[in-house]
């Protein structure tokens, strides 16, 4: 009976933006804690996309692997980094391909596997190899399940569940760099987006990078009553979310939605006011580090989802709570 | 500029009770899952329901600046879209569904071809991009992700089926002259405004522009004898049962456990709790922050 061969891995981390660092982190950690693949040949690659006129050093610095391989890609160019992708996938073959959480990951991921006649998964919590099977965990029903699904075809093409990017690797601190300079096509082509211009986040704060998240659910009441409770987030230096009942209503702007149809937030602590816990939403705070939760219903769902609860009026006490933070931050 | 808008009907996973969810769980197959679900009320899909309002925002926008547009609507599935679909056709949508399985004739095939569907997003994307081209779409607008399988991909392997470039949790878009648009999207670093052209696929995710428009009465009879343009899988030219091979397997599905300490914070009034949440739970922890 003869062994199986050793899985070549690869990671794939864009550093043509600011999500490098986190990506990096994030991939090096589920190589670490998140893949059981037996036998891995020697020596995981990180495929690292890069401006072209950046420093190799300093753009392989977050990439979680000692070897990297250097593409040199303008930034917004998926069609060039999928080429480049393909390109490698023809030159060297590897088995399995873990690309980090995001628009990017899962945009390389989806066209490297299906043009290489590979399978693609996304939102991977856990992945192991048996059988010659890949194996993975991820979530399903918009958070509601947790799914088991097998991939058999290759390259398996894996992007990671945003938890990720919570779970910290320090990279190496130095790698052995190569580039990879005959994939970087003289003309790339006519780009697909002009005049990119980085837009500035909400003035509400952005959900997703808070570290102290209120939410006002549908106890809030009212239009005022949401108002009020944003009033008592700002005060306290939130940012400041709601649930969908919230947003149907037409209480609050739709971008302040968390739950599975808006945001997925993970702050160190997290404030809920007058939502009952739904598992949609909860979906949406259920990485917060800490979640403390105020409403009229001290049989509603979210008291067993909170790590404590209060059975109050959630704006009264919302704003206690503020006063009390203001009071102290001084 | 033609548009064509793909959007899924799905059950309002809100709706259903912790029972249900452990049906759906232990059903051993599509139809299973399709079945613990049925009696639920079918919604658009979230992303899709925004998709759909900005591109008849997108239409208005073009029209102020005397530009057409056509519009078109279409999903795959079985006939439990029919409302969704006459709702659309009263808002200006020409409106195709694309039956999965085997037609009118075979209503098992269909549910059970749908439901296949929900964790196999290559077949899907197969599908979406055949309407694309029947539909003759410049712009190609779906929601971001949706359904069971909620997987992201769909808008990308479509775009990739179709060859064009994919922009994908896009928040806002404008009409930018006759033959381009200003889309906002969320890029893995933050906001970004940019200017793309068809042919293109867009992938609508948090957009400020949620919920659908409701037409009148008077624009709903108007379309009461419209028919909806119908075709199969194999009419588009698409061997569904090849792409669901290829599909990974799911293998089970389980409920998730979210519960916490739930510790309950006590207080005679709303000051006395607030207080003892803060003291007590609170304050620490934010002045580690």
């Amino acid at each position: 009976m003869t062994a199986a061969a050793p899985l070549r891995v690869v990671a794939v981390l864009d550093a043509t933006g600011s999500a490098a660092e986190r990506h990096g982190r994030a991939l090096g950690a589920f190589l670490r804690d998140g893949l059981d693949a037996g036998d891995i040949a020697p020596g995981v690659v990180t495929h690292v996309f890069c401006p072209p006129g950046a420093d190799p050093g300093a753009a392989s610095a977050t990439a979680p692997t000692l070897d990297v391989r250097l593409v040199r890609v303008p930034a917004h160019r998926q069609d060039v980094a999928t080429a480049a992708l393909a390109a490698l996938q023809t030159g060297d073959g590897a088995d399995l391909y873990v690309f980090p959480s995001g628009p990017s990951g899962t945009e390389l991921g989806a066209r490297l596997a299906a043009r290489t006649g590979g399978s693609a998964l996304t939102g991977v919590l856990s992945a192991a190899v048996g059988d010659g099977v890949l194996t993975c965990r991820r979530a399903a029903y918009a958070g509601y399940l947790e799914e088991e699904s097998a991939l058999s075809r290759r390259p398996w093409c894996l992007v990671l569940d945003a938890g990720w990017d919570e779970a910290r690797a320090e990279p190496p601190e130095e790698h052995v760099v190569v580039e990879a300079a005959h994939l970087t096509p003289e003309d790339p082509g006519a780009p697909p987006l002009l005049e990119i211009k980085p837009l500035e986040a909400p003035p509400t704060g952005d959900l997703e990078t808070a570290r102290f998240l209120v939410v006002a659910g549908r106890g809030a009441g009212s239009r005022r009553g949401v108002e009020r409770a944003a009033a008592a987030a700002a005060r306290m230096g939130a940012a400041f979310a709601v649930t969908r009942p919230v947003v149907m209503n037409a209480w609050a702007a739709p971008d302040r939605q968390v739950g599975v149809s808006g945001t997925r937030a993970a702050p160190a602590v997290c404030v809920v006011a007058g939502a009952s816990g739904a598992p949609a939403f909860v979906w949406g705070i259920e990485r917060a580090g800490f979640i403390a939760a105020v409403d009229t219903d001290e049989h509603a769902p979210i008291a067993g989802e909170a790590d404590v609860f209060v059975a109050g009026d959630a704006l009264d006490v919302l704003e206690e709570l503020a006063d009390l933070v203001d009071r102290h931050s001084r | 500029m033609r548009i064509a808008v793909g959007f899924k009907v799905t059950p309002d996973f809100e709706a259903l009770r912790a029972a249900d969810w452990a049906r759906v769980a232990a059903a051993a197959d599509a139809e299973g899952r399709a079945q613990a679900t049925r009696y639920v009320r079918r919604v658009f899909g979230v992303f899709d329901e925004a998709a759909l309002e900005l591109a008849l925002r997108l239409r208005d926008a073009r029209a102020d600046d005397g530009l057409p547009t056509g519009l078109a609507a279409f999903t795959v599935g079985g006939p439990d879209a029919s409302p969704f679909l006459h709702t659309l056709q009263a808002l200006g949508f020409d409106c195709l569904r694309v039956d999965p399985g085997g037609g009118p004739a075979s209503a098992a095939d269909t549910a059970e071809a749908a439901g296949a569907l929900d964790f196999a997003p290559a077949a899907t994307a197969a599908l979406v991009a055949a309407c694309a081209r029947q539909l003759g779409a410049d712009i190609l607008l779906l929601g971001e992700r949706g359904g069971p399988g909620g997987s992201g991909t769909v808008p990308f392997l479509a775009a990739e089926a179709l060859g064009r470039p994919c922009v994908t949790c896009v928040t806002a878009i404008e009409p930018a002259g006759a033959d381009r648009l200003r889309v906002s999207f969320r890029a893995d670093d933050g906001p970004v405004r940019a200017l793309t052209a068809p042919p293109c696929v867009l992938a609508v995710g948090n957009a400020v522009v949620s919920m659908l428009r409701v037409p009148t009465l008077k624009e709903r009879l108007a379309v009461r004898d419209v028919p909806v343009t119908q075709f199969t899988a194999a009419d588009l030219g698409v061997d569904v049962g090849v792409a669901l091979d290829r599909a990974p397997a799911v293998r089970s599905l389980e409920p998730v456990d979210r519960s916490r300490a739930g510790i309950v914070v006590t207080g005679a009034t709303a000051a006395e709790q607030a207080r003892a949440l803060y003291e007590g739970h609170l304050r620490a922890r934010l002045e580690a922050l």
